[in-house]
């Protein structure tokens, strides 16, 4: 274990210190990422000066359900950006210097990967929304809230990084997986960022069956927040979001395994 | 202008290559369409008109304004790249001037998006979405002619961003930036009918709702004979206007271009 941090932070303090090589360049990009995320909220917060309220949410409960996908991604992207790219590193022969090396694939590759701009960017954004609105939500707060905000942000974290598992044991069979990646995570976060509720049936059955977002931020926000339009669903999906992040990690985990030996080098490494 | 006209045939010609991308372009673009068609949808909740503005008329102001969004965006890091990588000196040995070479190249990309990315996506969009019919002919070309010239003011800022390149170490942080600005005050991520008063007055000084907000009201048919003639005018002015800020950006750039090998 203390190898394994020890090895997180030599990985953290490279990557921190080539990205920040050029200090004013990444105090602008990282800037940039947090505006370029928040773009969309300032539309919705521009628009709800006009409505009030979409499908019964103010603004304030609004950025609290924001706040999640932010920070989850912020996270995620600290440790699963090598798995976000993998089909770079398998490409480009990176992969095969992985496996020369004396730990866990996947251990190294999770440790490794952290783009830290985004992280700062995506992470900063969030914070900021979940401060902004956590004391305005009417929120109860007291320890046993608080470690459900924390368990619900690390299952959220563990969902996008089972999807991004999958993908990258996709990426054993076929190399190039932009496309899917595109249709299933990118496109699939943009409805995700707002209530699921206000969506038809089909795209909600997405959003819960097959790239399970709703459990990132909608279903966590609900137990917080007990929205009107959480009748529509069962009570206790309020419930599941850390069974759902554990079981799909195993199971792409298990994918992943199983993908493993398929592995060929494209052989420019 | 033929020269430059062959640079535009080009460059659509070259996209042709890559099917499969504009299937996905299509989705990508039809999606977010989706999204903001959900939210207004929400935000409506059954409601005829909201200050005098139909639920259609934002639903078609959407797929105009982020349809051309989508069909519009390409690679803003080009004259970083020429100058990174010094092949910008081989530019400037050409006897074509480069930043016109550049607009048409990329009006041929832009249009080459719009036939084969922003028209399949409004005619599936009229499948689900309650999409307004254009209030006639002539207000079809007048729309179109307004898109080209906002298309024009779109690329000039742009321009004007990417000539930082001559002094930044990277102008990617930027361009972030000014597309941020720009969908939200030229209204791709937010109706212009809906934004604050201030901030509506504000724009008019500006740029920005010359780009997608003067053809979607031109297509709505909102605006009358003088109105049109003056929105007309706006957009040929910030076209001037930002050429000369984009020239200037340019002639000093390129006076103090120092390139190593290449």
């Amino acid at each position: 274990m203390r190898d394994i941090l020890s090895l997180f932070f030599a990985y953290a303090k490279s990557g921190l210190k080539s990205r920040f090589q050029y200090k004013l360049d990444a105090i602008v990009a990282t800037f940039a990422v947090f505006l370029r995320e928040a773009g969309g909220i300032i539309a919705m917060y521009l628009a709800l000066l006009k409505f009030d309220t979409i499908n019964n949410w103010n603004i304030d409960e609004l950025l609290f359900l924001f706040s999640l996908i932010f920070i989850t991604y912020g996270i995620f992207i600290v440790f699963f950006m090598a798995l976000r790219d993998f089909s770079d590193w398998i490409r480009h022969g990176d992969f095969d210097r992985v496996m020369l090396r004396p730990r866990g694939l996947l251990t190294q590759l999770v440790l490794c990967g952290a783009d830290w701009l985004a992280a700062l960017g995506h992470g900063t954004l969030g914070i900021v929304l979940f401060v902004i609105s956590a004391s305005r939500v009417g929120i109860q707060w007291n320890p046993a809230m608080a470690v459900y905000y924390i368990i619900a942000v690390i299952s959220g974290v563990l969902i996008q990084g089972a999807i991004f598992l999958f993908f990258s044991s996709i990426s054993f069979y076929v190399v190039e997986t932009g496309s899917l990646k595109e249709i299933f995570y990118w496109n699939m976060r943009k409805f995700a960022i707002y209530p699921l509720s206000i969506y038809n049936r089909f795209i909600q059955s997405i959003l819960i069956f097959v790239v399970p977002f709703a459990f990132v931020n909608y279903f966590p926000a609900q137990f917080f927040l007990r929205k009107a339009d959480m009748a529509a669903y069962p009570e206790w999906l309020m419930y599941i979001s850390p069974v759902v992040g554990v079981t799909l990690y195993l199971l792409a985990y298990s994918f992943w395994r199983f993908s493993l030996r398929f592995y060929k080098s494209t052989g420019n490494g | 202008m033929t020269r430059y006209l062959s640079f535009a045939g080009i460059k659509f010609r070259s996209k042709m290559a890559y099917r499969f991308d504009y299937v996905l372009g299509i989705l990508n673009t039809l999606l977010s369409f989706v999204v903001y068609w959900s939210i207004y949808k929400a935000l409506y909740n059954g409601a005829s008109e909201v200050d005098g503005v139909t639920f259609s008329m934002v639903t078609t102001s959407f797929l105009i304004s982020l349809g051309l969004s989508a069909a519009f965006h390409k690679n803003e890091m080009f004259l970083q790249d020429k100058i990174k990588q010094g092949t910008i000196a081989n530019e400037l040995l050409k006897p074509v001037n480069f930043k016109l070479r550049m607009l048409f190249e990329d009006m041929g990309e832009g249009a080459f998006h719009v036939v084969f990315n922003f028209l399949p996506t409004v005619i599936i969009a009229c499948f689900f979405a309650p999409i307004q019919a254009p209030s006639g002919a002539r207000d079809v070309l007048l729309c179109l002619v307004s898109v080209i010239l906002g298309y024009v003011v779109l690329w000039e800022i742009s321009f004007i961003v990417q000539s930082w390149s001559f002094t930044l170490f990277s102008v990617w942080g930027l361009i972030t930036i000014k597309n941020v600005m720009v969908n939200i005050l030229a209204g791709a991520y937010i109706p212009m009918w809906f934004m604050p008063d201030w901030l509506r007055s504000a724009i008019r000084f500006t740029p920005f709702d010359s780009i997608y907000f003067t053809p979607v009201q031109l297509y709505l048919g909102e605006l009358g004979g003088k109105e049109i003639v003056f929105h007309f005018a706006r957009q040929l002015f910030w076209i001037t206007a930002l050429w000369a800020v984009g020239e200037y950006f340019w002639r000093s750039g390129i006076k103090k271009l120092v390139i190593q090998g290449g």
